[in-house]
Order: C-alpha cells, then structure tokens, then sequence
C-alpha cells in the first residue's frame, strides 16, 4: 500500500527551482565520487553484458522518480522504473495471487507461525555477485530497522534468519495469512544489494536481480534500462527500455501516434476517446485496485457524529464525481475493494439524495450555516475537480465548501495535523483486505487521519488478521467495510481504472490491475 | 493670417490640465483604450448582475459544450457557462491588479520620496533593499512569496503588490532627487517649511506624471501575473474564476474545448493592451519632453489645414 506522490501539477516555476537544485546536489555529488562512480557504473553494465542485443522500448511515464532506492521511495515513478530492476521473494500475477518469484517454494508450519522460504539457485544481482539467503535478511533488516515506510508490513514479524544460503526462515507472532502479500504486493519489499545501499548509489544507480539492469540515468531527462542476459527467467526479448518523463498528456500522445514513443501512461482521462480511434494505437483500461474516497475529521463538530457523516455521503452526486473525474473509465463502488477482487462485497446504501441528507444534519442538530474546509491537492486534479462538484451539491444545504488547494507534501502535512474538515485522497497498489482497512480505520490505525474509533471494527480487523479460513475472514472483512461505510468513516466514491497507450509494434503487453508496469516478457517489433 | 491662428491655439493650450485632457485624446489609440477599459471596469463592477448564468452552477452532463445559442462561450469540464465565469473573473482579476498595485503606490512612493528627499545613510539603504528586491526576477520573487504564505487572493495581492514596489520607489525617488533642487523648494525650506509639507506640497504633485504612467502600466502587468500565479494554481481558489485560473482549468481540455481557454485568454489580452496603450499614451502627455513633441505635431496637424 503506498499513496503515491504525482507532483504533475506542481507549479512550473517551483518545479524549475526544485530541479535546479537537484541539478546542482548531483553535480556536487557526482564531483565528491567521481572514481566510486565510475567504477560500479562500469561493472554493472559489464556484467549485464554491455550493449542491447535488441530493439530498445521507449517509454514515456508521467513524471520522474524522485530517487531509485526501491525501499524508500514512495513515488509511483519510481516504481514505473524499478519494477523492471528488481525482484520480491513472491510476486503478483495478473489475478494478484502470489508466485514463486525469488523464492521458488516456501511452506508455513503447522502452528502458521514460522514460514520457510526456499530461494532460487544460481541468482546474481546485476553487479555479478551471488544473491544468497543474507541478502534477503539484510533487506528486510533494513526496512524494518531504518523504518521505512514499508516497515508497518512487518507488523508480525519477529525474525528473519538465513538458516542457509537458500533458505530463509521468517517468525512471525500470530498466525499472518496475508505475509505473502506483504512481502510481495510490490518492489518497494524488493531485495537490494548491501554495497549498493551502503555506498549511497542505491539512490541513483541501483543494483538488482531484475530483468533489466540500470545502465544511465540523466536527471531530468531519461533513464535507460539494458535487457539482463544472467535474468533468472530469462533474458527479456528486447535489448532494453528508454524512460522519459512526459507530465503533459497531450504532448505525450501525440508523441505516441507519431512514433516517437512506444508506451505511455501519461493520459488525461477526457483524451481517452481521441485516443482510442488512433491508427497503430493500442489503449489499456483496466479496472484497478486503486480507490478515492472522502473523509471527515471526526475531531470537529459536527463531523463525530454518525448522522453528519450521512448526511454529506447522501448530498453528494456520485454519477457527476464519477463522469467529471474519469469520463465513464471508473466504476462507482460505496466500499474500498473493488467487484474484481475476490474480496469483494457488495453495498450501495448511499443514493443522491438531498432529502435524506437536510434529515439527518437536522438529526445530528446542525442548524444554521455550515462552513467546510476543504483540503484538495493540485498534484491529484480530480480532488480539485470533485471538490467544486460537492461544494455545488453541499450549497443547497447551508454547508459553504471552501476549497483549500495546496501541493502534495503540504496536503500530508495538513492531513496528519488534522488541519482540515473534508479531504478526498485515494489509496493504490492495495492487494490484501488488511491493506484496505486496516491503518485506515482500526482505532490505532497508522493512517486513521479522521480519527475514526469503533471498538467493534477494530475486533473484526484484529481477528480477520490472525484468521486463516479464507470464507471466515472474508466475512469479517466484509463486516467491517460495511460498518465502516455505514458510519461514515470513508466515503467511497469509486475505483480508478489503469489506463495506458501503447503502440501495436509492442507485443505481449497487458496494462495490469495493480500497475506494476512489466517489460520483462515483451516483443516489439523493429520499424 | 493662416500663421496667426496655431499660434493662438498654442497659447490656449498652454494652461493645464486641459491641455493633457486634449492631448490625450487626440490620439484614438488612447480613446478605443479609455473606452475598453471603461467597459472593463463597469463589466467589473456590474458582472455578476451581467451573467447569464450562476457562476458556479455545476451541471456536469451539460460539460464541454461549443458555443451556442444557451451558452455564447460555450461551457467548461463541469457543466459551468463560459462566459458568465469570464465576465464576473473580470472583478477577481482587475480587483488582484488594483490592489497590488495601490499597495506597491503606497509603498514604494512613500519609500521613494523619503529616500530621495532625505539622501544620505537612509537613502543608501532603502535604495539597497530596493536593488536587493530588483534583482530577483518578478515571477520567481511571487512565486516565492506566495509559497511562504500558502496560496489564496489576499496573499496573492499581496504578492504582487511587494513585487512591484521596488519599481515604484526608484521612480519616486528619481523624481524626488530632481524635485528636491528645484529653487522653490529650497526657497521653501529656508523659509522654514516642515519637511512633510514640502513632501506633500511640492515633491508628491512633482512626481505625480511619470507615478502615474507606472501605475496604469502597473495594472497591466499586475493582471498577467494574477494570471499567472493562478494559472500555477497558487491565486484565487476554485470554484472562484479569475481569467487565470480559467486558463489552468482549460490547460487540460485544449484539444476537445478550444472555448474554455480562448475567451479567458482574449480578456486578458484586451484588458492588458488596453492598459499598456493608455499608459503609453499617458506618458507621451506626462513626459514635459514628450508633451512639446506632441505639441509641435498638433501645431503643425493644424497649421497644414
């Protein structure tokens, strides 16, 4: 789970500060270590084997990394890049279920409490040297030992040890059904190479088992990435991919139609329609596991009570959010998980009904004018735009909407001090139930910012998260989302879909649920 | 005989300021200027009133429409009538401009006239602090400003308004060190004059001109960078139009709805000219050099008749 940080609508003129400065720390930097720059630049390119042997995908992504380092960035860009330079234990397959990735095979004891986990021989990371057992140990040491921001998965771990050079042995405190997909729901988990980490090159020349091996990175302009000969799957058909950040949609289409590009994810949603016509276009929508929502501070009045909380989800016009935001890509959906997943469950109790919300706002004894402060983010436009659409909706009831736009690190800020009334936010990359709920609504929750406490939800998550049976916890998960949504904790709007264009020359490509964005297995043909 | 008749014109023209008046109407260019902008103000003023439509009225299955009959402009991403947000984002714009720039006046012609009227230590100083400011270039020093404080109208004006002062207090006080010379003001404070009299008596009418072209040039610029620190996002807050904030809305629609950003840009760009010409016509009467060039042109307009 992780709230990624799309600075796309930072201001141009702060961003060209922002650059700036990054530009003159890399040129500091790079001055201080030029020889230890140079010479593990050059080993890893020689051991991945040098020169691309094939056609080199151009990809444009929406925005650029803010650092490497698989374990402490949060940045989807990041992510965009590093899906292709790293590996987990376990991974995801296009249903999210788990698959034997660095690990081959692992079995859990009878008690559910100590998880064996048996490694894939012959590995090397793309510097030449082995992957062993200690490099697993190490990197799940790190996280948790440097509290990253990965490190709540962990939650019920109490060891890891390398009981040999293939083996790792993970103890955890309370039987964990759902560690699998702690360790492997995406590479900010993935295992990382000590010397890389130690010597700080992590940040802008990392070092993994991955398909794909870093061989350039040019701030502000590209990253190049060469196929891995020694990948444990096998080398990757193409001879490498070539990232460029392109934040402005119809730049990056154009690029697209017109051959420059042959993969991007940079599209505005209103640009789908011209874009789905195009000749030698070929356009992913898949339904994803990302979800928006709003939330009320529960520290105000009127916002702690339960009618309050109703009242705003019933004045709310869910079809217009829906059609304004994502032009009929997304699907409504009044819980987190959405109708693909297995956890789904069904439930619309919210209707548009302004009616109902006067009722239950006089209910929870609110007379008179209402004012709301509404936290938007100009780095997510879809929270701007639905907050105008509430503040219309919200009028006709007395509430005035006031809408405070600011950047995304002011918006954490506010969000954490709960400087706020309303705020709409969405949460991605979510696989596990326990992802869903959990930090967000038990009463000591990591990301319970409205300060919602039910001690009967808080029962239900604790047990569904020891619960082995997967109908039994399905059922409490199921329990709690709709407690959750019946009180109001979350108002859930809808689920996003992943959308992304590519050229018909790139073959075997599928726009993926959780949008891990995998190049390993493609084609593309020459022209 | 014919020779007889400018040289009385030019003597009637000689009383001011009914000379300026004339002056500056000779030219059309400052007509059609005068008269856009009056329109602008009283559009300012009256806006709201003058809209066909609710200026926040979300209708969202009605968005992206072409102009039309029910919508001359055309209507936005939510459902939101074009002209209607134009039309009452002239008050937001103009009033973000006026503001500023009455505070960068105040301001910096007070720093001015004392700086160039006392001179010594104080004016080494302000004048430094003036250099200081001046040497950021202008977006970057708003942009700055408006970071600090957290994005919104007050301190987008107030933004602008720091932003222009500097410009202000070189101008005064370029006038001020002239005016300062001038033998009735030395004669008046021989006299025994206060200096805040003779700031306000003889140094504040004597700077008045070129004040005055600086500020309607000013209020030009002053619209631009309303527009664009909401064009950045960081100006007046959604829902609330302002000409920049429309663009920023429109950046995303520029293939599907050309209208949404077509009229918000034409508005600024009418308003800005306006402001610019009037400005420069305004200089060319102010300026005492300007004045007699365009003295002798009128002499020698009506001498050929």
């Amino acid at each position: 789970m992780r709230r990624t940080s799309r600075p796309r609508a930072l201001t141009a003129g702060l961003a060209g500060i922002t650059a700036g400065l990054l530009l003159l720390t890399a040129c500091s930097g790079g001055g201080e270590a030029v020889d230890l720059d140079g010479d593990t630049a050059g080993g890893a390119s020689g051991a991945a084997g040098g020169e691309a042997t094939g056609p080199v995908l151009r990809a444009a992504i929406a925005g650029e990394p803010d650092q490497l380092d698989p374990q402490s960035t949060s940045s989807y860009f990041s992510f965009e890049v590093l899906e292709n330079v790293f590996d987990t234990l376990v991974e995801p397959d296009e249903n999210l279920e788990m698959q034997p990735a660095l690990a081959e095979s692992w079995e859990t004891s009878e008690d559910g409490l100590t998880w064996t986990f048996h490694l894939r021989d012959g590995v090397t990371f793309h510097d030449g040297s082995d992957f062993t057992a200690e490099d697993v140990v190490y990197s799940y040491d790190r996280i948790v030992d440097d509290e990253l921001s990965n490190a709540w998965k962990f939650g019920s771990v109490t060891d890891v040890v390398a009981t040999d050079d293939s083996t790792v042995t993970i103890t955890v405190s309370a039987p964990t059904p759902n560690l699998l997909s702690s360790l492997g729901g995406f590479k900010g988990l993935a295992i990382v190479d000590q010397a890389n980490v130690e010597s700080g090159d992590i940040t802008t020349k990392p070092i993994g088992t991955g398909p794909f091996s870093l061989a350039d990175y040019t701030p502000g302009d590209s990253i190049d990435l060469v196929a891995n000969p020694d990948y444990w799957g096998g080398a990757p058909e193409i001879g490498g991919v070539h990232y460029t950040f392109v934040s402005e949609g119809s730049t990056a289409i154009a690029a697209l139609q017109n051959g420059e590009i042959d993969w991007t994810d940079s599209i505005p949603a209103q640009q789908l329609e011209t874009l789905q016509g195009a000749e030698g276009v070929e356009v992913g929508v898949t339904p994803s596991n990302d979800y928006w929502y709003l939330a009320l501070n529960e520290a105000k009045a009127p916002w702690n009570t339960v009618a309050a909380r109703q009242a705003i989800a019933y004045a709310i016009d869910r079809d217009a959010i829906l059609q304004a935001v994502s032009y009929g890509t997304a699907a409504e959906n009044q819980l987190a998980i959405p109708q693909e997943s297995v956890w789904y469950t069904e439930y619309d109790t919210y209707s548009h009904d302004e009616a109902r919300a006067q009722q239950l706002l006089a209910e929870a004894g609110v007379t008179g004018g209402v004012s709301i402060d509404f936290l938007a983010t100009s780095d997510y436009p879809e929270t701007v735009t639905a907050a105008q659409i509430i503040a219309s909706d919200l009028e006709p009831l007395g509430i005035t909407v006031n809408i405070r736009t600011v950047d995304f690190a002011t918006w954490l800020d506010e969000q954490n001090s709960g400087n706020f009334d309303l705020l709409m936010m969405g949460w991605l990359g979510n696989i596990d139930p326990d992802d869903f709920y959990y930090s967000q609504h038990h009463t000591d929750g990591g990301s319970n910012a409205q300060g919602y406490s039910n001690p009967q939800v808080d029962e239900w998550l604790d047990a569904a998260r020891t619960e082995t049976d997967t109908e039994a916890r399905k059922e409490l998960y199921a329990q709690a989302a709709t407690t959750i949504a019946d009180e109001g904790s979350y108002i859930y709007l809808y689920n996003p879909s992943v959308i992304q264009a590519w050229s018909t020359d790139l073959g075997g490509y599928t726009a993926r649920s959780d949008r891990a964005i995998r190049f390993r297995d493609v084609t593309l043909a020459e022209g | 005989m014919t020779a007889l008749v400018p040289d009385e014109r030019a003597a009637t023209a000689t009383g001011r300021p009914a000379a300026g008046w004339r002056l500056l109407l000779d030219s059309p260019v400052n007509v059609v200027s005068a008269v856009v902008l009056l329109v602008v103000l009283v559009v300012a003023l009256l806006g709201p009133t003058l809209a066909p439509y609710p200026v926040n009225a979300v209708d969202v299955p009605a968005a992206l429409q072409p102009p039309s009959g029910a919508h001359w402009f055309g209507t936005d991403d939510l459902g939101r009538d074009v002209l209607s947000r134009t039309l009452v984002a002239t008050r937001v714009s103009l009033q973000v401009a006026l503001v500023a720039v009455a505070f960068a006046l105040v301001v910096g012609v007070g720093v001015g006239i004392v700086s160039g009227y006392a001179g010594g230590w104080l004016d080494t100083v302000l004048m430094r602090v003036v250099d200081v400011m001046f040497a950021f270039p202008v977006m970057l020093l708003a942009l700055a400003i408006v970071a600090v404080l957290g994005p919104g109208l007050t301190t987008t004006q107030l933004a602008i308004g720091i932003v222009y002062t500097p410009i202000f207090a070189r101008v005064a006080r370029a006038s001020a060190l002239a005016v300062r010379v001038e033998p009735y003001v030395q004669v008046s404070r021989t006299m025994g004059t206060g200096h805040a009299l003779i700031l306000r008596r003889h140094v504040l009418p004597g700077i008045a001109g070129p004040v005055i072209v600086q500020t309607s040039l000013s209020i030009a610029f002053g619209i631009l960078s309303e527009a664009a620190l909401s064009f950045l996002g960081l100006g007046v807050q959604p829902p609330r139009p302002s000409w920049g904030r429309m663009l920023f809305d429109a950046q995303g629609f520029l293939a599907q709805a050309w209208w949404m950003a077509l009229f918000p840009g034409l508005a600024i760009f009418v308003s800005v000219l306006a402001f610019n010409l009037l400005g420069d016509g305004l200089r060319d009467v102010l300026d005492p050099r300007q004045r007699s060039l365009l003295r002798t042109r009128r002499l020698l307009r009506e001498a050929r008749r």
